[in-house]
C-alpha cells in the first residue's frame, strides 16, 4: 500500500531579485529538482501556497532569500509497509518492481521460496498453484528495507512476498 | 539513515513529522493529481510551453490511477468517512482503503495493529468488527 503525506510547512530559498510569480516558478523548479529527500520522500506536488514571507538580501553576492511556506504532497515508503506495486523487469535471481514514485524495488528469489524461475522468451517466476509474476503483474509485497541514495537522490527498497496475502494479484 | 532504525510501519512508527500530517488514500491523491495535471496543462498553453511536470509526478500519477479502487469522488468520500467511525491511526485508514482485503484475517495480516489499542480485540468480537467494516466498504464499491 501506498500513503501520501501532506505535510504542514516547509521553507525554500530561491536565490536572486524575484517577483512573486517568479518565485512561485522557481519554488517549483526546486521542488522538481529535488525529486526526494530522506526524511519527507518523493516529494509529488505542491498543494497550496501558504506565505511568502519578507526577502533578506544577502550582503555579499546580491542575491534575495525569500522564506517561502507551503503545504505539498509527499511518498515516502517505510520499512514494515505493505504495498502494490508492478514488475517491471524479471531476472534469474529475482525481479524489480515498481511502485509508484519508488522505482527500484528488488525482490530476491531467496524471499519468494515458493517461485521458480522459469526462462525463456518471456521469463517469469511461477508457483505450484500456477501464479505467475510476469513483467507487468501487478503484485503486493512487503517492505523489508529501504536505503536513501544521497547521489541519485532516490530510495532503493527490499521487498519480500513472505507473509500472509502477499504475491501477485 | 539513522532514523530508519526506529521507525516500522508494522508498528505504526512512522516518524514525528508523517504524524503531523494528512496522510491521503491512491484514490484521493489520483483525484487531486488529475485535477493538478489539468491545471499545469492549461497555464502550460498560455505562459510557458515548455514547462512539463516532473517525472515523480508523471510517475505517481500513473501508478495511483493504476491502482485507485474507487473512481467516484463521491464514493471517495464515503469511504473516508465509513473508515474514520472506527476509530483508525490515519495511517492504518488509508492502509485498508488502498490494499481493500476481503477478510478479517487479511486485514489484521496486512495492518498488524489493528488488533492493539483495544479497538478491535482479538478473537471472535474483533474479527466480526473487522468484518462489518470491510462489508460497508464493499458495498460502497458495488454501487459506485
Amino acid at each position: 500500500m501506498t500513503w501520501n503525506v501532506l505535510i504542514p510547512p516547509s521553507q525554500l530559498s530561491p536565490k536572486c531579485l524575484l517577483l512573486r510569480k517568479a518565485i512561485m516558478v522557481r519554488l517549483l523548479e526546486d521542488f522538481t529538482n529535488r525529486k526526494a529527500s530522506e526524511q519527507h520522500g518523493y516529494y509529488v506536488a505542491v498543494n497550496q501556497l501558504k506565505t511568502i514571507a519578507k526577502g533578506k538580501v544577502r550582503v555579499l553576492t546580491g542575491d534575495t532569500l525569500f522564506p517561502v511556506t507551503f503545504t505539498c504532497i509527499t511518498q515516502k515508503p517505510m520499512k514494515g509497509e505493505v504495498m502494490i506495486g508492478y514488475v517491471s523487469k524479471v531476472l534469474r535471481h529475482g525481479v524489480f518492481l515498481r511502485s509508484g514514485p519508488a522505482g527500484t524495488i528488488f525482490l530476491s528469489d531467496k524471499v519468494m521460496s515458493e517461485y521458480k524461475y522459469v526462462g525463456g522468451e518471456n521469463p517469469m517466476f511461477m508457483s505450484e498453484h500456477y501464479s505467475k509474476l510476469v513483467k507487468g503483474a501487478a503484485v503486493r509485497f512487503k517492505v523489508m528495507g529501504l536505503r536513501w541514495m544521497e547521489d541519485d537522490r532516490r530510495f532503493l527498497l527490499l521487498a519480500t512476498l513472505a507473509g500472509d496475502f502477499l504475491g501477485p494479484i | 539513515m539513522s532514523g530508519e532504525e526506529e521507525e516500522n510501519a508494522a508498528e505504526l512508527k512512522i516518524g514525528e513529522e508523517f504524524l503531523k500530517a494528512k496522510c491521503l488514500m491512491n484514490c484521493e491523491v489520483a483525484i487531486i493529481l488529475e485535477h493538478k495535471y489539468e491545471q499545469i496543462q492549461q497555464h502550460a498553453s498560455d505562459s510557458d510551453p515548455s514547462s512539463q511536470v516532473s517525472q515523480v509526478f508523471e510517475k505517481s500519477l500513473q501508478y495511483v490511477k493504476r491502482f485507485s479502487r474507487y473512481k467516484n469522488p463521491d464514493a471517495v468520500r464515503q469511504v473516508r468517512e465509513t473508515l474514520s467511525r472506527y476509530g483508525l491511526a490515519e495511517f492504518e485508514l488509508c492502509t485498508l482503503g488502498n490494499l481493500c482485503p476481503d477478510t478479517s484475517g487479511e486485514a489484521i495480516a496486512l495492518v498488524p495493529t489493528l488488533t492493539s489499542g483495544g479497538r478491535f480485540p482479538e478473537g471472535e468480537q474483533g474479527n466480526d468488527k473487522i468484518d462489518k467494516m470491510l462489508n460497508d466498504l464493499s458495498l460502497i464499491k458495488k454501487f459506485e
